[in-house]
Formats: C-alpha cells, structure tokens, sequence
C-alpha cells in the first residue's frame, strides 16, 4: 500500500497552498500600512447673502423704455452682403476675422486667412476691412460700425484689434450710476480665446500659509480692457459678488454663471484699502 | 536540472500571479488618490470593486483644485507589472472646457509594457477626434498627436491653432517635463 504523503500530488499542492499563504500574509502586511478610506471633497456652503444692487433712482425717476427694432429677415441665398464683419484680429499672416450671417448676428464664426465661409474664401485683411474671393471675384467686407443706442445703456462695439498696430478700441463705458457697462460679446470673446486673457493680464494666487486669501494681478497691458475696467497692477481680489474667492472653484463658480449675471461686484485690496468695483453686464 | 529550472519559475509565476490577486488593489487606489492630493486631484464620489486581478472605478467625479473638472463611467486597472493596462470609458468634460474642446471622451486607453520601458503609451478617442499621446521617460517629453474631427474642425478651430499642423493633416503637441 502507497502512503499518500508520498504523492507527488500532495507535494505539488502543498508548496503551492504554502505559496498562497506566503503571498497572502504579504498582502496583509501590505493591506496594513496602506490608507483603508479615499479622500473625499465636502461640499462649503456659502451662507453669505447674494449680492443684489438696487438702483434707487430708478423707483423715483422711470427709465426710458428703449423700443427695440425688430430685425428684418432676409431670405436671400448667401450672399456677401448678408455678411456682418464683427471684428480683425491679429497681425499680417496670423491674422483672422469675425464674421456672422445678418439673419443670426450672434452665431460667429472665426475664419482664418484662406478658410472658407459660406463659399467666401478669405483672401487678405486690411485695419477696417476683410477681402473674400468667390469664383474669383473680389469682395470687400467692412467693418461693422459701433451703435450707441439712447440713454445710459450703450450697445457695445466689436472688440476690435487694428491689423497694424494691435491698437484696440475699447467698450468699457460708464453709465450714469458710475457702473462700467461690460460687453457680454467681450465675455463671450475671452471664453474662446482665453489666451488673450493672460496676454493682458496676470493673476497669482496668493496664500495665507495653505489657504488661499485672494487673487493678486500681477501684470495688466495698458490700454487693454482689463485696465479699462478700472484694475491696477498689485490689486487683490478678494472678493466677487459677496462670495469669497478662497480657492479656484470660487473664481470658477462665478466664471460659470456669468451667463446669467447682470452685474458683477468684485472686493479688491489696493494700497490697503478696500476698494469696491461694480459692473453691468450688457 | 532542466526540470528544476522550469518548476522554480512555475512556481515563481504562481506566486506572482497569487500576489496580484490578494495585493489590495483599493487601498493601493487609496494611497494613489492621497499621492494625486499632493497636485491638487481628487476623484470623488466613485465606487470602486476589487475583481482579482483588476479594479474597477465607476461613476467618478475628478476634481482639479476643487473645480469639477470630468465625470467618467468606468475605469478598469489591470497593473501585471510587466503589462500594465489602464482603460477610461465614456468621459465627460467640464463645461468649462466648451471653449475649447467637445467634452465627450469616449475612450482613453494607457498601457505601459516591459517591450517598451522607456514609453507610456496612450490612446484617446471622442468626439474631437483621435489622439495618440507618448510619454518618453528617458526624454522627459510628452507628444501629442491629434487627428480633429469634422466638429473640431468646424467649432474649435481657435484650439487647434494653438497645435502645430502637419502635412498629413494632423496636429501635433510636444512638450518637456
């Protein structure tokens, strides 16, 4: 009679049942200095009351009722002139333009030198105007013109970059409450270009030990909207629309409902002062 | 001595087979996540599920500085040490990041393999195109390579500006670390 502990069998089973108690001792050697929870984000809550501003003179003196026109539509093909020139961006070869259909002014394209639009190839840019070419004619787009409408409200201008010089002109303007009026064109225009936010300006975070206190600018382009907007070099942003700016996700947090904002206040310490700067949003 | 040869490496191949299995993957992740703390990265809200020789991660919130920065349904880790394979489905971007880039990711794939140790090599696709990004770790350098799609052609063509273009019609990225 064969002793069963004899079995090659056994053998093999038994190294290998030796092998998994070896790795599973490891395993909880290991299991024990690992960390046994992940790391989980709480929700801050801010009990903050929301920034409102209320406009006195409004109950006492009314404000104009501005009637607006309503567009014509225009059911021709497309055609040049059913074109809008928004604005002129860049310089020379990286130049690039703004244009949209009359019958939806708002939806934008950004078409670069040689890129087609609705057919129109573009040819070259000059400071006012951009030349399409379409079975090789030559057409001539011109720059859309500001319009100011009555009263304190404006409607902005393109924000527009002169071919030759980069010189803009600006669309800050103050109403008559000493608001800077903002274009809402202009906030639409840094969310898809937001390169261009940081070739005007600089902002750091600045930090009190590990918790962030504010926003500082560090740099800030003269004449560039940023600066129209009444921000120095050296400012600190603490503050937008009551809610401390205590991280990224504050700043976020108002970036992403500036669609429904109509006015934005922002806290900034300068020269150890607190200073307050108010803006509408149009 | 043959015979011996090939036991010791059969039984080499159990052992490291049986301590992949028991390694415990989900405090292994736990400790990855406090790692990615460090750079401001936390993924949050997930369900994670050991299956052996796999993890999977579902249904997570990945937050970059507190900002909700992507949501994905799945990600399955299978880390062999010699074959490592990481796959991420069905991604959605911020919409912070509309600007930009169409915030569908329908897949990324990473893999790192003992044939290839200087290299991490990745694999994206969605609804911007498809991307190949490598990771040279002997040169400290990432290169992206983009094929756009029409969309991103069309509606994000600031972005791809901001790439190099080359004659094929595809974009490129390279950038040192």
């Amino acid at each position: 009679m064969q002793k069963l502990s004899n079995s090659a069998i056994i053998s093999i089973i038994s190294k290998l049942l030796i092998i998994l108690v070896i790795a599973k001792s490891l395993s909880l050697a290991l299991w024990w200095y690992l960390p046994s929870d992940g790391i989980e984000i709480k929700e801050k809550y801010n009990f903050q009351p929301k920034y409102q501003r209320v406009v006195f003179t409004n109950m006492i003196i009314p404000e104009k009722k501005v009637v607006k026109e309503k567009p014509k539509k225009i059911t021709d093909g497309i055609n040049i002139t059913n074109m809008i020139l928004k604005a002129i961006y860049g310089t020379n070869k990286k130049a690039f333009v703004i244009v949209s259909m009359k019958s939806s002014p708002k939806k934008t394209e950004v078409i670069g030198l040689g890129e087609e639009f609705k057919g129109y190839k573009l040819k070259s840019i000059t400071i006012s105007s951009a030349i399409f070419e379409k079975n090789s004619k030559d057409y001539i787009l011109l720059l859309q013109e500001s319009k100011k409408s009555k009263g304190s409200k404006s409607i902005s201008k393109s924000y527009i970059t002169k071919v030759s010089n980069h010189k803009r002109a600006t669309n800050v303007t103050k109403n008559s409450n000493d608001l800077v009026n903002v274009s809402r064109k202009d906030i639409a225009y840094f969310a898809k270009n937001p390169k261009q936010i940081w070739r005007e300006i600089s902002i750091h975070e600045v930090k009190d030990g590990k918790k962030i206190i504010g926003f500082k600018i560090r740099r800030i382009q003269k004449n560039s909207k940023f600066a129209m907007l009444g921000l120095k070099k050296g400012d600190l942003i603490t503050m937008a629309n009551n809610i401390k700016l205590e991280s990224y996700k504050d700043a976020i947090d108002i970036y992403n409902s500036i669609d429904k904002l109509d006015t934005i206040q922002i806290v900034v310490i300068r020269n150890n002062q607190e200073v307050e700067l108010v803006y509408e949003i149009n | 001595m043959v015979k011996k040869i090939v036991k010791f490496f059969a039984y080499l191949s159990f052992f490291i087979l049986a301590i992949i299995y028991f390694t415990p993957k989900v405090s292994l992740y736990y400790l990855a996540e406090s790692k990615m703390k460090h750079f401001d990265v936390v993924v949050t809200s997930e369900v994670l599920k050991d299956n052996g020789f796999s993890l999977d991660i579902k249904n997570g919130t990945v937050m970059v500085k507190s900002i909700e920065s992507a949501k994905f349904e799945d990600i399955n880790i299978k880390l062999f040490g010699l074959y490592n394979f990481i796959s991420v489905d069905n991604i959605y971007l911020s919409s912070t990041a509309k600007s930009f880039i169409p915030l569908y990711i329908r897949r990324i794939n990473i893999q790192y393999y003992i044939l290839n140790p200087l290299n991490i090599d990745m694999f994206a696709i969605g609804k911007f195109g498809k991307a190949k990004v490598v990771i040279d770790l002997l040169k400290r350098e990432l290169r992206v390579v983009l094929t756009p799609s029409k969309l991103m052609k069309t509606k994000y063509r600031s972005s791809l500006r901001n790439l190099k273009k080359s004659k094929n019609g595809e974009f490129t990225y390279a950038k040192t670390f």
